[in-house]
C-alpha cells in the first residue's frame, strides 16, 4: 500500500502541470465558447447581414445593400426617436449620478463605519427587486388613480385626477433614476471609501472653500470611478425598452421600442440596422472605456 | 474614526445635518415605490391604490386560484431551473481556464465576457429571435427562452467563480499532488468543495435573474408565459390589485432567494469550520 502510494506521489508532482493543462486549459472553455459563440456573437454577427440585406415580400434576400440604414435615416421620426434616446441617456445617467454623488459622500464621510454596511445593503435591496416590477410600481404612484393624483386632491390642489405625471418624458426620466441610482451610488461609494479626507481637511486649512476642495481634490481623485458610474448607467439606459413602454406613452418612446416594433412586425432586416446601430454604439463605448470597465467594481465580485 | 470625534464648525454642521436629511429623502425614494405596491396589495379598494379602505388576502387568493398565475409560476420555475443549471455548469467550466491558463487575446476574452452582461438584453432577445425563427426556422419555446437567458446569466456566475478561484491557493493542490491524489480527486475533494460557496452563490444568482429576466424571454417564449410576462401582460389593462399581489410574491420570491445566495455561502464555511473544529477536538 505504502509502496503504491510511493509510486504514485512521485509522477503525481509532475502531473500537476498536466492537470494544469487538462483541467485549467481551454477543455472548460468549450461549452462557453459553444453557449457564447454559438448562441451570442453568431446571433449579433447575423444581425449584421441582416442589416445589409433586403426583405422582399417577406423573405429575406442575400443581396447587399445600404437600404435598411438609409431608411431609417430617412423617416424623421426615427431620427428624433435616436437624439431623444441619447438625450433621454444622458440627462438620466447626469441626474443618476449627480443624486448619488451626495449621498456617497455622506455614507463615506459622515456615517460610522459599523452602519455603513447595513445601510448599503439596504440601496442594493431595491435593485434586487424586479425590474419590470420597480417600473410597474410607478404607475401606482404617477397614475391618474396614483398616489400623488390622490394626494393632490387631499390636499385641495386639485378636484380631478390629472394625466400630466405619466406617459411623457419626464416619467421615463424620473423612472430611470429610480432604476439606476443604486448603481451610481455603488460605484462611487466604492472609490470615494478610499479616499483620505486628511486631504480635504488640508485644503480648507489652506484656505480653500469646502465646495473648491471637493471639486478640486476629492473629485478628481476618484474620476476612475466616477466614469466607471457614468457607463454603468449610460450604456444600459440606451437599450431600454420596457420603461418607456411602461411610464413612457407616445411622448417618451425610445430607440429599444423602435427595435421591439420592427422585429414584431416581422420587419428583420430594417430592425437590424437600428439594433445595429445601437450595439455598434455601445461596443464602441465599451471600447473607448474598457480601462475603466473593473467589474470588480461594478459587482462586487 | 478619526472624523466621528471630529469638531465640526458651525457651517460644517449645517451640512452635515443637511446631508442626513438628503439620505433620508433618497431612502424614501428607494422604497417608497415597493412598500406602496406592497400595501396596495392587502387593500381591500378594487383599484388598487390609495385610500386604503381595509385589509383583506382576497387579492392573493384571486391569485392563487387563477390558472394562468399557475402556468406562468411552473413555467417560470422550470425555465428557471434549466437556465440555473447550464450556468452554473458552463460558467464553473469556464472560470477555470480563465484564471488558470494562459490564454491569449485575454483582453478580447473578458470583453466577451461582459459583453452579454452590459450589452442591453432587448439586442440578445432580438438576435436569437433571428437565428431561432429566420435561420433555423425553428418553433419557440420553453426551450429557446431557455438558451436567451442562459447567455445573459452565464457571464454572472463565471465571474463570481473566477473571483474566487483568483485567490485560491495553489499549494494545497500540491499538496494533495504529493499526497497521492490524481486530477479527479484533487478536482472533487479539494478544489470544488473550496469554491462551492462562489458556485453555489452563482447559481443562486442565475435562477434569481432568471425568475426576473423580461425582454429575452419576451422575444423568445413564443406561446407560454412565464411570471414577468403575465404581469406585463395584465399591466397593459392597468393596475389591479391582483397583479400587486402576484407582484408581491415575485417580490419577496427574488428577495428571499437572494438574501439566501448571500448569506449560504457564510453558514456553509461556517459550518465547515463547525465540522473540521469538532473533528480536531
Amino acid at each position: 500500500m505504502s509502496a503504491s502510494a510511493a509510486a504514485e506521489a512521485a509522477p503525481a508532482r509532475d502531473r500537476l502541470p498536466r492537470f494544469a493543462s487538462a483541467i485549467g486549459s481551454y477543455v472548460g472553455f468549450l461549452p462557453a465558447v459553444l453557449l457564447l459563440g454559438l448562441c451570442f456573437l453568431v446571433p449579433l454577427g447575423i444581425i449584421v447581414c441582416y442589416s445589409f440585406w433586403e426583405t422582399v415580400d417577406y423573405a429575406v434576400v442575400h443581396h447587399w445593400t445600404l437600404d435598411n440604414y438609409r431608411y431609417f435615416f430617412s423617416v424623421s421620426a426615427y431620427v428624433s426617436t435616436m437624439w431623444a434616446t441619447l438625450w433621454v441617456a444622458v440627462v438620466a445617467t447626469a441626474l443618476a449620478i449627480g443624486l448619488a454623488f451626495p449621498f456617497a459622500y455622506w455614507l463615506s464621510r459622515y456615517v460610522p463605519q459599523r452602519f455603513r454596511t447595513i445601510l448599503l445593503v439596504l440601496v442594493i435591496v431595491p435593485f434586487w427587486a424586479s425590474y419590470l416590477l420597480r417600473v410597474y410600481s410607478w404607475l401606482t404612484i404617477l397614475g391618474e388613480q396614483g398616489v400623488l393624483n390622490r394626494f393632490l386632491q387631499w390636499l385641495g390642489i386639485t378636484n380631478h385626477p390629472l394625466g400630466i405625471f405619466l406617459y411623457d418624458r419626464p416619467a421615463v426620466i424620473l423612472v430611470l433614476i429610480y432604476l439606476y441610482f443604486p448603481f451610481g451610488a455603488l460605484t462611487l461609494y466604492s472609490s470615494i471609501e478610499r479616499f483620505d479626507w486628511n486631504q480635504l481637511r488640508a485644503a480648507m486649512d489652506l484656505g480653500a472653500s469646502p465646495l473648491q476642495a471637493i471639486f478640486r481634490i476629492l473629485i478628481p481623485q476618484i474620476k476612475p470611478g466616477i466614469i466607471t458610474a457614468i457607463i454603468f448607467v449610460f450604456i444600459p439606459i440606451l437599450g431600454e425598452y420596457l420603461t418607456p413602454q411602461i411610464v413612457g406613452g407616445t411622448g417618451g418612446v425610445m430607440i429599444g421600442n423602435l427595435i421591439v416594433n420592427f422585429f414584431q412586425e416581422a420587419e428583420y432586416t430594417r430592425g437590424s440596422a437600428i439594433a445595429l446601430l445601437v450595439a455598434a454604439f455601445i461596443v464602441a463605448l465599451l471600447i473607448i472605456f474598457r480601462k475603466s470597465l473593473s467589474t470588480k467594481e461594478a459587482y462586487g465580485a | 474614526m478619526a472624523h466621528d470625534v471630529e469638531v465640526l464648525s458651525g457651517p460644517a454642521r449645517v451640512a452635515r445635518a443637511a446631508l442626513n436629511g438628503y439620505a433620508v429623502a433618497i431612502y424614501i425614494f428607494l422604497f417608497a415605490p415597493i412598500v406602496l405596491l406592497v400595501l396596495f396589495s392587502f387593500n381591500a379598494n378594487r383599484y388598487g391604490t390609495f385610500p386604503i379602505t381595509g385589509w383583506t388576502l382576497e387579492w392573493y387568493r384571486a391569485a392563487f386560484s387563477d390558472y394562468q398565475v399557475h402556468d406562468a409560476v411552473a413555467t417560470t420555475l422550470k425555465v428557471a431551473a434549466q437556465v440555473t443549471l447550464i450556468s452554473a455548469v458552463v460558467g464553473t467550466a469556464a472560470a477555470f481556464p480563465l484564471v488558470r491558463s494562459r490564454l491569449p487575446f485575454r483582453e478580447g476574452i473578458r470583453i466577451i465576457l461582459i459583453l452579454p452582461i452590459m450589452i442591453p438584453g432587448l439586442l440578445i432577445g432580438v438576435s436569437l429571435l433571428v437565428l431561432f425563427t429566420s435561420t433555423f426556422h425553428w418553433q419557440l419555446s420553453e426551450e429557446t427562452a431557455v438558451i436567451g437567458q442562459a447567455v445573459y446569466t452565464t457571464p454572472f456566475v463565471i465571474l463570481l467563480v473566477a473571483a474566487r478561484l483568483q485567490g485560491f491557493d495553489r499549494a494545497l493542490e500540491r499538496a494533495a499532488a504529493d499526497l497521492g491524489a490524481n486530477t479527479f480527486q484533487r478536482l472533487r475533494r479539494v478544489v470544488l468543495p473550496l469554491i462551492f460557496p462562489a458556485i453555489l452563490a452563482g447559481a443562486l444568482f442565475a435562477f434569481t435573474l432568471s425568475l426576473d429576466e423580461f425582454i429575452i424571454t419576451y422575444f423568445l417564449i413564443g406561446p407560454n408565459n412565464t411570471l414577468p410576462i403575465y404581469i406585463y401582460t395584465q399591466i397593459k389593462f392597468g393596475i389591479t390589485p391582483e397583479v400587486n399581489a402576484v407582484a408581491t410574491l415575485l417580490l419577496a420570491g427574488s428577495l428571499i432567494l437572494l438574501a439566501v445566495a448571500f448569506v449560504l455561502p457564510q453558514l456553509v464555511r461556517r459550518a465547515r469550520r463547525l465540522v473540521t473544529s469538532a473533528r480536531a477536538a
